[in-house]
């Protein structure tokens, strides 16, 4: 069987991205704005399993990474844990207000959904703003301590500089990375499809829908709150204004822009859209307005992103080749 | 506690007034088009900015700056529903990403024309007094609440009295309506954009004097403009003026009991409380099928 | 006595229209049962009930005697309830064999997250050439690996009927399976279902408009009219009955 393209793509980028810190051992600069890209793929990859497979837009995204952020940020700093057991406690809180989310609001339709999350997304960020006891108001919390590194033999493991912390998150995305696409396809994955295809033939199929997306949305909100915990132990401090709308809306363009319904859809939008204007030393508005102008040309004309266009492309370029190989 | 009661009263009808602007455009293009614009907020802070450049590089006279900044916001809605929202009509999801980069565009466009910082148009409107009892407002207040007032009965009279006003209405029931009575329905789409940004524009030119104009003045009026037209029934156009209005007021005497950094919590909450327990808002028909 | 599908005193009533009232029938064995009745008789509401996306107001629905009415589609489905769509659904992004396989998957939740992470294969795979068999069956093999979407109105009709029959249904509900259907294609449609039916033997219900066609196609036919059941019997006999074509006529 021949090697499909995606996974071609999925293989390659693996390999730059686990080198990345050799090929870029003199640039620290450049290690620094990938690992806040990848911080930023987690949660689109989350945003990915929910708008992209299962079809429903959720504003409010970040709120859920803010809290998976404050919990692990907490854990870490006043409770002393160490960083598997608060990662993934964050990830089990913002999961649990996704669920708490999920169970009122998804009987919801379309725009009301939207809607929902959105309001529920501006909570959440004035609960962060605002409980200065807890997450220490429009400050945040500073002094994030990083994850503790380890020796194994005579080969020592951390994660304190900016490499070491690269390849932290690195291994941290390829985690979610792998778990999004064993998701996707599996009976599972399907079923999302099925749901943002056709939801009153899902459910005519035997998919409990409600269920489905009730169960996508808390995963979509635990991912999105491991990629806020990886944003503020990188930044090293846990402030509202990562977690605030224009956050959740950026999450939506990178995803859009990538390629939403394609599995590394998510890395490509988060990288072109944090790491290729950095690269370029554009001014950060005059970036905003091109990926305006960009999102307009997607919404029009290429729907499905990045991704999109790459596979209508080569598959424009292999019907080539047949009509070719018929014509000899 | 009877002043502070009257004073957040009129503070909030104020912002209520916006509010109303605001919703009344956004509830426009989601009845006959079935678009929820979330780009109406930086045409809101256009519309600001439009009338401190006319104000002070064209005119000298706030009432004109008004006047031309509508114009302007309407030609500029027009343009917008013949280029990018008509041809994705029914693809809610595409909408939505047209709309963020919208935002894209126009808030860093303005950054760059004129900078991240906020801008003050002192008009005379603003600097006068008005003392009610122990109170005192600036003119500015209520002139937003007067010239709200007429905007919304002159939209109302048109919406009733007018065949393009009666065939806009029809469309937002039924999209053949306009077909029915012999009316192009894209000239509907086009009248109904324009209409909407030229309020959008009002209220950014009314607000603008009064706080200050910055990229970011129209964010807040959106989502409480979208707030107000969900919890008055979507599509429904007195829902969307008491929406706005009630919106306006219940944040205001809010801050009376809670401290004011948690008012927008309230208007979310009960925001949500209503997509909850009533999704077809206050003035809304319940519709099989639609939420 | 208990058949395969039982209707007692169904009601249901929308604003101030009785859409069904009062309607029982009964089907007692396998065979193909044609649901027809004018324009406002109730069948579609009646379909509706039976599919589960209308509760009933009153009466019940029995499915092998146990209580079907006001239970949710998907898990009428569970349960071996197939059914089409009038206006035709298919996956358009899928392909044509994900759309019959996906008919066939096990959609608990907790055996799809299991899936998910044990990667077994072996429930897919055996299915896939029964899904291959069926693709074969409606003349669209060629397309197996093509999106749905890319198929006639008419081939989709087929995939749909096809992809209800992957799951193994207990009874098949097809809603005007005609309509939309050219006149040429419509014998292809006709022996098509009279050859399933003869592979599965199980009840199929068809809510049909077609006179010529359902009268053909159809063992026993029930005439509904203003909400009631008018009549029940072999098509020869309805064909001829008086208050059937006072019905039609009235």
């Amino acid at each position: 069987m021949k090697p499909s393209l995606p996974l071609i793509a999925a293989a390659t980028i693996l390999i730059f991205g686990a080198l990345a810190p050799v090929i870029f051992s003199g640039e620290p600069y450049v290690l620094y704005v990938l690992t806040l890209a990848l911080c930023y793929a987690i949660p689109v990859i989350g945003m990915n399993l929910l708008y992209g497979y299962t079809g429903l837009v959720s504003l409010g995204h970040m709120g859920f990474a803010g809290v998976g952020a404050y919990t692990t940020a907490l854990l870490m700093k006043s409770a002393g844990l160490p960083f598997v057991p608060a990662l993934l406690t964050g990830a089990a809180a913002a999961g649990f207000v996704g669920l708490l989310v999920g169970i009122p609001c998804l009987r919801l339709r379309s725009h009301f959904f939207i809607v929902v999350t959105l309001a529920v997304g501006m909570i959440l960020f004035t609960l962060f703003n605002n409980l200065d006891p807890i997450t220490g108001g429009a400050e945040g919390l500073p002094g994030i301590p990083r994850p503790q590194g380890f020796t194994l033999g005579s080969f020592v493991v951390e994660f304190r500089s900016v490499s070491g912390f690269y390849i932290l998150t690195f291994i941290i995305t390829a985690l979610v990375f792998g778990l999004q696409v064993l998701l996707v396809r599996s009976d599972f994955g399907r079923a999302l499809s099925s749901i943002r295809q056709d939801e009153t033939l899902a459910a005519a199929r035997g998919v409990n829908v409600f269920g489905h997306k009730l169960l996508a949305f808390v995963l979509s909100a635990a991912i999105a709150g491991v990629g806020g915990a990886m944003k503020v132990l990188f930044l090293r401090t846990a402030a509202p204004l990562s977690f605030e709308l224009q956050e959740s809306i950026n999450l939506i363009v990178m995803l859009i822009l990538g390629g939403a319904g394609y599995l590394i859809g998510p890395i490509v939008g988060a990288i072109t859209f944090v790491a290729l204007p950095e690269f370029l030393r554009a001014a950060a508005e005059m970036r905003l307005i091109f990926f305006g102008f960009t999102l307009l040309i997607v919404a029009r004309f290429a729907p499905r992103g990045i991704c999109g266009a790459v596979v209508a492309g080569t598959r424009i370029l292999s019907r080539k080749d047949k009509n070719l190989v018929r014509h000899s | 506690m009877a002043t502070a009661i009257f004073e957040q009263l009129i503070n909030g009808t104020m912002m209520g007034s916006i509010y109303v602007l605001m919703a009344l455009g956004m509830v426009l293009i989601y009845g006959v088009m079935h678009v929820l614009n979330f780009a109406h907020g930086v045409l809101f802070m256009t519309g600001g900015y439009l009338t401190h450049l006319f104000f002070f590089n064209l005119t000298g006279s706030y009432p004109l700056a008004i006047v031309l900044s509508i114009l302007t916001l309407a030609l500029i809605g027009v343009v917008l529903e013949g280029v990018i929202f008509r041809p994705l009509r029914d693809n809610l999801r595409m909408q939505i990403v047209a709309s963020v980069g919208l935002i894209l565009i126009i808030q860093n466009g303005v950054i760059q024309l004129w900078g991240p910082r906020a801008l003050q148009m002192r008009t005379s409107s603003v600097s006068s007094l008005v003392k009610v009892g122990q109170l005192s407002f600036t003119m500015q207040h209520f002139v937003i609440i007067a010239v709200v007032v007429s905007a919304v009965t002159a939209l109302y009279l048109f919406l009733t009295f007018t065949r393009l006003g009666t065939a806009m209405r029809a469309t937002s029931q039924h999209p053949e309506a306009a077909i029915v009575v012999g009316i192009n329905p894209n000239r509907i789409y086009a009248l109904t954009f324009m209409i909407a940004c030229a309020l959008a524009g009002l209220g950014g030119a009314l607000l603008g004097p009064l706080f200050l104009i910055f990229p970011q003045m129209g964010d807040a009026p959106m989502l409480k403009a979208l707030s107000a037209i969900v919890i008055g029934g979507m599509g429904s156009i007195p829902g969307a003026i008491v929406g706005g209005f009630g919106i306006g007021v219940v944040e205001s005497l809010s801050t009376l009991v809670i401290p004011s950094d948690y008012r927008d919590t309230i208007v979310f909450a009960i925001l949500i409380l209503m997509l909850l327990l009533r999704p077809w808002g206050l003035f809304g028909v319940r519709v099989r099928g639609e939420h | 006595m208990s058949g395969i599908l039982d209707i007692s005193g169904v009601s249901k009533k929308f604003g101030g229209i009785q859409a069904v009232d009062g309607a029982s029938f009964s089907l007692g064995k396998p065979g193909i049962y044609g649901l027809i009745g004018p324009n406002g008789a109730g069948k579609t509401t009646m379909f509706d009930i039976i599919c589960g996306r209308q509760v009933p107001d009153a009466g019940e629905v029995r499915f092998h005697a146990q209580r079907i009415d006001g239970v949710k589609p998907y898990k009428l489905a569970r349960e071996g309830l197939a059914r089409t769509f009038q206006e035709c659904r298919v996956l358009p992004e899928e392909t044509c064999l994900n759309n019959v396989l996906f008919a066939a998957q096990d959609k608990r939740l907790g055996s799809e997250v299991l899936q998910a992470f044990t990667r077994s294969a072996t429930a897919r795979r055996s299915a896939e050439l029964e899904a291959r068999r069926l693709l074969k069956l409606i003349d669209i093999e060629r397309y197996a690996d093509d999106p749905a979407s890319a198929l006639s109105y008419g081939q989709r009709r087929l995939l749909e009927i096809v992809s209800c029959l992957m799951s193994k249904p207990r009874i098949l509900l097809l809603d005007e399976p005609a309509s939309g259907i050219n006149p040429t294609l419509l014998n292809t449609l006709h022996d098509f279902l009279v050859e399933i039916y003869e592979e599965t033997k199980i009840v199929f219900l068809i809510v049909e408009h077609n006179m010529e066609f359902i009268m053909s196609l159809a063992t026993e036919i029930v005439v509904m009219h203003q909400g009631r059941v008018l009549a029940q019997g072999a098509p020869e006999r309805i064909q001829s009955d008086k208050n059937v074509i006072d019905a039609y006529l009235g």
